[in-house]
């Protein structure tokens, strides 16, 4: 037993770059893959982890320093970097256990359709991630695996339901029929809920505006590299740097942003034979139903709504990240919204006005959430040896997704009576959710029907 | 050699996903692209270097480029009619 453990511990040692593409390609080997493909699908995987890891250090290092000259100067402490979702699924991914959650998923979908709660077969298995980055968190806060898991599989659930609900709104907005989103920031709905009933009161908000016009002036500001040069140069001159210094900081965070993504798609590229695998066997073993296929949110991508908006709350977001006292987030990679823009896409049914204002009520909460999670999240990091993160350096992601349902689930599993007491009132929120999108569904068949 | 893109919110998940499944298919089938995955908001870009855009969204804009249905990748339905106009776009 000491000596399993002790190979245990030396493997972990490894670091998250080597033991995570060893898992993976014993996993690929068990799953029937190729030895070329599943040795190819590895080495990819560590490519992966070491890449995230030079881009992050390298983001880490060129905002620091201008953090650190922000507070010099101004006072405002933002020494929490935002290094977007890519940086969290780094860490997601570097857990240990994390591709149990392949399994795991499989079976709750599977009861879920056998016992006929749900229509929805989730094929996203890109998207694990979430659920891994939920319980990655949960043991942050609580260290306790088991509640981990339960957490994460309720999450599963919850996803299924509102593929379920939201359906019929995604078929009204994206014009295809038979799909929908799976996708967990859907979860995100049940806290806009309550705003997005109170902002439905006020008459003029049902203006129709065109988002598609609008997306073509100001969509140059979405493109990763133009945004983060801009981001940069603000930071510069607030900073109190020099011309070129500033000019400078605004080329390296450009160029932060536009190797997030590249970097992190060898994540997907290694993953995708095996999740590739595993949803072919899903489709295959629940072929002769009528089902709904679920999807990631980009089949949304096309609403420019989604757009707008999202670029529209990147100024709020930086004006909130300076004057909101307790925030020490400065938001950064992951600045573009989407978390929010795509729940209350479907939460308004495509009201840009409303979408807006949705965002500008909630912000504040993904930043505070962001900030109470920094010290967790740069803890794990230290921990699975993922990124390597300085001492004095935090890291964060500024819009974590579903923060509310994360946050609260988080601190009832450490047993907090608050925690518990919000995750009831959460629960009773996501059933008003529900039942509110199921008679929407009702309403839009009839329209369809008339139609 | 000819340039198909797949377009989706990040240019890191779904448009992989599918840029993989479709490299894997025009494989099998001998036939000779290169496939990439990019970033939707940037798509303007794209457009200009490559052949043919398998879109995931419902596009609202023509582009210049023939346009196919990147969804039938993802669920398997229509897959094997945007295949072979896929094959038949880049062979000729």
């Amino acid at each position: 037993m000491d000596l399993l453990q002790q190979i245990f511990q030396y493997v972990l040692d490894l670091g998250a770059a080597v033991f995570v593409p060893l898992l993976m390609f014993i996993v690929g080997i068990a799953a029937k893959m190729k030895w070329k493909e599943a040795f190819s699908a590895a080495v990819i995987l560590g490519v992966a982890f070491i890449g995230m890891n030079i881009v992050i250090g390298f983001m880490l290092n060129a905002l620091t320093p201008a953090a650190q000259g922000l507070v010099e100067r101004t006072g405002i402490e933002l020494n929490i970097i935002d290094g977007g979702w890519t940086s969290l699924a780094t860490l997601a991914w570097a857990w240990p256990l994390a591709f149990l959650m392949f399994p795991l998923q499989m079976a709750v979908n599977a009861v879920m359709l056998i016992i006929n709660k749900t229509q929805t077969l989730n094929v996203d298995l890109w998207n694990v991630w979430g659920k891994i980055l939920t319980a990655v968190l949960v043991i942050g806060v609580s260290g306790n695996v088991v509640l981990a898991f339960l957490v994460a599989a309720f999450q599963m659930v919850i996803e299924l339901l509102l593929g379920d609900v939201n359906q019929k709104q995604i078929e009204k907005i994206t014009g295809i029929p038979g799909v929908t989103v799976s996708h967990s920031m859907m979860i995100f709905g049940a806290f806009l809920l309550p705003f997005n009933w109170l902002i439905s009161k006020v008459p003029f908000l049902d203006k129709h505006v065109d988002a598609d016009t609008l997306k073509e002036r100001i969509g140059i500001f979405a493109e990763n590299h133009v945004m983060g040069f801009i981001i940069g140069l603000l930071l510069g001159i607030v900073a109190g740097y020099s011309v070129q210094a500033t000019l400078t900081l605004a080329v390296q965070a450009a160029t932060a942003l536009t190797l997030f993504p590249m970097v992190a798609k060898l994540f997907m590229q290694a993953l995708s034979p095996l999740s590739e695998a595993v949803s072919d066997f899903m489709r295959k073993k629940f072929q002769n139903r009528q089902l709904f296929i679920g999807l990631d949110w980009p089949i949304l991508a096309g609403s420019n709504e989604v757009w707008v908006a999202m670029i529209i709350l990147v100024p709020i977001t930086l004006i909130y990240a300076i004057i909101l006292p307790g925030n020490n987030v400065l938001p950064f990679a992951g600045i573009i919204n989407t978390s929010l823009a795509v729940p209350a896409l479907i939460i308004t049914g495509g009201n840009l006005l409303r979408m807006i204002l949705l965002g500008i009520v909630t912000t504040p909460i993904f930043l505070y959430i962001a900030t109470g999670f920094a010290p967790t999240i740069t803890q794990l990091a230290r921990d699975t040896n993922a990124v390597n993160i300085a001492d004095g350096q935090l890291l964060s992601w500024s819009t974590l997704e579903y923060p509310v349902f994360r946050y609260i689930f988080a601190d009832a599993s450490s047993g907090s009576i608050l925690g518990i007491f919000f995750g009831a009132v959460w629960i009773v929120l996501l059933v008003v959710y529900y039942r509110m999108m199921k008679k929407r569904t009702e309403a839009l068949k009839k329209e369809e029907e008339v139609a | 050699m000819k340039t198909v893109i797949v377009a989706c919110g990040s240019g890191v998940a779904t448009s992989q996903t599918v840029a993989s499944k479709v490299k894997k298919i025009l494989n099998e089938n001998g036939v000779k692209a290169n496939v990439e995955a990019v970033d939707i908001k940037s798509l303007d870009q794209y457009i200009k270097t490559s052949h043919v855009y398998i879109a995931i969204t419902k596009a609202k804009k023509e582009y210049d480029i023939p346009t196919l249905n990147g969804i039938a990748f993802l669920t398997g339905m229509g897959m094997k009619e945007e295949t072979e106009k896929l094959i038949s776009l880049l062979k000729s």
